[in-house]
């Protein structure tokens, strides 16, 4: 590979894709395949179909990477998050109820195990909570609270205004509230 | 009971925030490299290749295409050259001849 590409920025990276340099690819893959999984994972629930998604999504820029149009969008990572979440949405078409994995690992080992029990029960009904929520109002939050992005980025992946995207928030949050009221 | 709301909202941020997440797998990256590897990428085309594509498509043999420019061609022409009409005064001398060649022999 050559030297120094790991210091190029995403949307020289995607010239270089768009010439067709299979190492340009490599790199933006290395740096951001995680961030997409996990955005991919909060929707699934799974980790063969997240990863599935986050292949698919990568494939497709691969393929046509001219439609990245860097002059219709402000960031490489906000387009891309749209396009994940699109195929995410698809697939929970495809693919409803939403299943969830109830063989996932404890969030904290160190807690005892009454603790840890209770922890883990805690997060199975927020899962259950959220994927029960609105479509847009579930991706505000995943947007917001899971991948930490900031209102704005995440107005601009949902394609909403910020005050919608507040909105949504402060709905969701509500409605969790509410859902959850036996273990806040 | 504004105090207890805050908690509540704290706690459930946090619970947010630390929402359980299962790694990917440690081969993913190199996986989706490897794919592309073997993935042909799609270029913007221009019309000039579309319409070449096309025929190549078709695998059409030469006569054919000769056959097809030159029906093309002659319907073109065949439309915007201006029809031959006839006029009253054609009519006449036409009449006139038919009446005096009716019986073979010019009257």
């Amino acid at each position: 590979m050559v030297l120094g590409w790991s210091e190029k920025d995403d949307h020289a990276l995607l010239a270089l894709i768009q010439d067709g340099s299979h190492d340009a690819f490599a790199v933006l893959v290395q740096r951001h395949t995680e961030r997409f999984y996990r955005l991919a994972y909060r929707y699934v629930h799974n980790r063969e179909t997240a990863e599935d998604i986050a292949q698919d999504a990568f494939l497709k820029l691969w393929e046509a990477p001219g439609r990245w149009q860097p002059e219709r969008s402000s960031k490489f990572t906000t387009w891309f998050y749209r396009i994940v979440v699109n195929l995410c949405l698809d697939w929970q078409k495809k693919k409803r109820p939403l299943a969830l994995d109830e063989e996932l690992p404890l969030a904290d080992e160190r807690k005892t195990p009454e603790t840890a029990m209770i922890r883990t029960q805690e997060q199975q009904v927020l899962e259950h909570e959220i994927a029960a929520l609105p479509e847009r109002q579930r991706m505000a939050l995943n947007l917001c609270f899971a991948e930490g992005l900031s209102n704005q980025e995440a107005a601009e992946v949902i394609g909403v205004r910020l005050k919608a995207l507040q909105s949504l928030i402060m709905r969701a949050k509500a409605t969790l509230k509410e859902r959850m009221k036996a273990y806040l | 009971m504004s105090n207890t709301r805050d908690q509540r909202e704290q706690k459930l941020e946090a619970m947010l925030q630390a929402r359980r997440f299962e790694p990917a797998s440690p081969d993913l990256t190199e996986r989706i490299i490897r794919k592309a590897q073997h993935i042909p990428q799609n270029q913007t085309i221009s019309l000039s290749q579309w319409v070449r594509g096309l025929f190549a498509e078709f695998h059409l043999p030469r006569p054919a295409y000769v056959l097809v420019s030159t029906l093309i061609f002659g319907f073109v022409v065949g439309f915007t050259i201006p029809q031959y009409t006839i006029t009253a005064d054609d009519t006449d001398s036409i009449s006139v001849q038919s009446f005096l060649y009716a019986d073979e022999d010019v009257l």
